[in-house]
């Protein structure tokens, strides 16, 4: 199968990776990387289908990684963090969403950029449970059932199947009648809805399980990487996914994935430009969105954008 | 065949600031037949049609599809009652390909079950197998099944125009709304339009149109209503509608006086 082959080229790549390098700090890089990349899928859902602006996704990802951090700490098994930090974000996304996504436009971008605003604030001023801003450390690691992964590579090929799970996920949406009214609602709201799609509650599960994405992330984010800040879960962050998802290709999963890690790996590959290092990140951006406005994935094009017969 | 009309509006008003779009209308139209809505530019026939679908709610009315009071819903609720619509202007899912446009539309009364999809479970593929039937006999009825797998924003413009009425016809509507459909198409494209039409008919669905071209319409349609600011004018059968001096006047002998 000739499709299959680029897929299987990259699934040798990222198991070969540890095997290439033993540098620790490569591979955290990488496991921060594929963390943003789930996060970015999950905004792909919400913004790159459905063409709802949703700067909030930082704001989730670091609720589950919070959540996550005060749950182990307390004392809680670790088992319990990911379906608490479901939790806590599908009950977030569904105060704000259900409000807002009646309406059309970009309520839903000003809606999240103040949501993400109040969640640093809280992370920054209730100290005594998030330590501030100087954040929480020594978050009880993985362990289901008292199997925990051990250093950074056993983390690694734990995180890619994550990852590689949330990308099966992604496909399933994407050739259902969901993923496809998602699609649909954004080319046309209103032919969407005289075909009998609902798009308030088709936005509304994209906004959501976008949210279990980033919650998800966040989750394994804080008990692989013990450390968190608000630093990591800022407006600036919010604004970086929204740019990992424009540059790897809007609406394309793979590109969503190319993007995550080119643009977590790229400020660290590039830091002995110092200073000019922003510059050359501007010029990046700008060529990637003039030359291929389908993004990064629309050139290397890995996985094919559609099907049109489902499997 | 049923007593009860496929459509049957009451006294539809919508205004828009000082402006009275649609002035009272009535509108009975029974099943199976061939409707048109004629009118000079700005009578109010796209504004019906809104109304009727719940694209832009009227401000007082009732309209009942298929026994059904509509007023007030929102499209979506309309469509899965059985009305489905074109547009004037081209609005398909340029992202989707032609078959995922189609399919938009088929899976109209499946439910959407997030834990049946991410498990891709026997009941999905099942739901799938049958927006996938359903897609492809409606891109059959229009002929466009050989572009299926392709990206509907490259299809030629008359040939979008068709996977609109594909999309529509995918959801099994009772009635169908065309606002013109005819726009921008040449004589050849008009004419396959026009068996399309008199093929959907066969099968039994009521065909609501919405024409600028009265030419067009006299000849496939059975009942043609005329509106002229906002309100109906005329109602009957073709003939009938062309002799009567309020629709010349109206509309026909202002068409002639310019041509």
């Amino acid at each position: 199968m000739n499709k299959r082959l680029p897929l299987a080229l990259v699934a040798v790549a990222v198991l070969a990776i540890p095997l290439a390098t033993h540098d620790g700090y490569i591979i955290q890089l990488l496991n921060i990387a594929i963390l943003n990349a789930i996060v970015v899928l999950g905004l792909n859902f919400v913004t790159g289908w459905t063409g709802q602006i949703n700067f909030g996704q930082a704001a989730f990802y670091g609720l589950g990684a919070y959540t996550t951090a005060i749950a182990t700490k307390a004392g809680l098994p670790w088992i319990t963090t990911p379906l608490l930090s479901v939790m806590v974000v599908t009950a977030a996304s569904l105060v704000l969403g259900l409000p807002t996504l009646r309406l059309r436009t970009y309520y839903l971008a000003m809606t999240t950029i103040g949501f993400g605003e109040i969640v640093r604030l809280i992370i920054v001023h209730w100290e005594p449970v998030t330590g501030g801003t100087s954040g929480l450390r020594a978050i009880p690691g993985i362990s289901v059932f008292g199997l925990s992964p051990q250093g950074q590579i056993q983390h690694y090929y734990l995180l890619a199947a994550v990852l590689a799970l949330a990308v099966i996920v992604a496909l399933r949406i994407r050739h259902s009648s969901l993923g496809r009214a998602m699609i649909a609602t954004r080319n046309s709201e209103i032919a969407a809805e005289q075909s009998g799609v609902d798009t308030t509650r088709t936005k509304l599960l994209a906004f959501m399980i976008g949210a279990i994405y980033a919650g998800l992330a966040g989750c394994l984010y804080a008990s692989s990487i013990r450390f968190i800040s608000p630093d990591s879960f800022s407006g600036t962050q919010a604004v970086l996914l929204m740019t990992m998802l424009i540059v790897g290709g809007m609406g394309s999963i793979a590109g969503c994935v190319i993007g995550a890690v080119a643009l977590t790996i790229l400020p660290e590959a590039l830091r002995f430009l110092g200073q000019w290092y922003l510059v050359l990140y501007g010029l990046g951006v700008i060529a990637v969105i003039v030359l291929a406005p389908g993004g990064l994935a629309s050139i290397t094009s890995v996985v094919p954008w559609r099907r049109a017969t489902a499997p | 065949m049923s007593e009860t009309p496929i459509i049957a509006a009451r006294g539809v008003t919508r205004r828009f600031g000082g402006l009275l779009a649609l002035d009272s209308v009535d509108l009975d139209i029974p099943r199976g037949i061939v409707q048109a809505i004629i009118g000079p530019n700005g009578s109010g026939k796209t504004t019906l049609l809104n109304a009727l679908s719940g694209a832009s709610h009227a401000d007082a009315g009732s309209i009942r599809i298929d026994g059904s009071e509509v007023f007030g819903l929102r499209p979506h609720r309309i469509a899965r009652l059985g009305l489905a619509r074109t547009f004037q202007t081209i609005r398909i899912f340029t992202d989707l390909s032609v078959l995922e446009n189609v399919k938009v539309a088929a899976a109209c009364n499946s439910p959407v079950s997030l834990f049946n999809i991410v498990m891709s479970n026997s009941k999905q593929r099942r739901t799938e197998a049958e927006i996938e039937h359903l897609a492809h006999n409606a891109l059959e009825t229009v002929g466009l099944a050989g572009r299926a797998g392709d990206r509907a924003a490259q299809l030629p413009y008359a040939q979008q125009r068709l996977l609109e009425i594909a999309r529509a016809l995918a959801s099994k509507p009772g009635v169908l709304l065309l606002d013109e459909p005819a726009a921008g198409m040449n004589m050849t494209e008009s004419m396959t339009l026009l068996e399309t039409i008199a093929k959907l008919k066969a099968s039994g669905i009521t065909v609501l149109l919405v024409e600028h071209n009265v030419r067009l319409v006299m000849g496939i349609s059975d009942r043609v209503a005329v509106l002229d600011f906002g309100k109906k004018i005329a109602e009957g059968a073709p003939a009938e509608v062309q002799r009567n001096p309020l629709v010349i006047e109206a509309y026909l002998g202002r068409r002639h006086r310019h041509a």
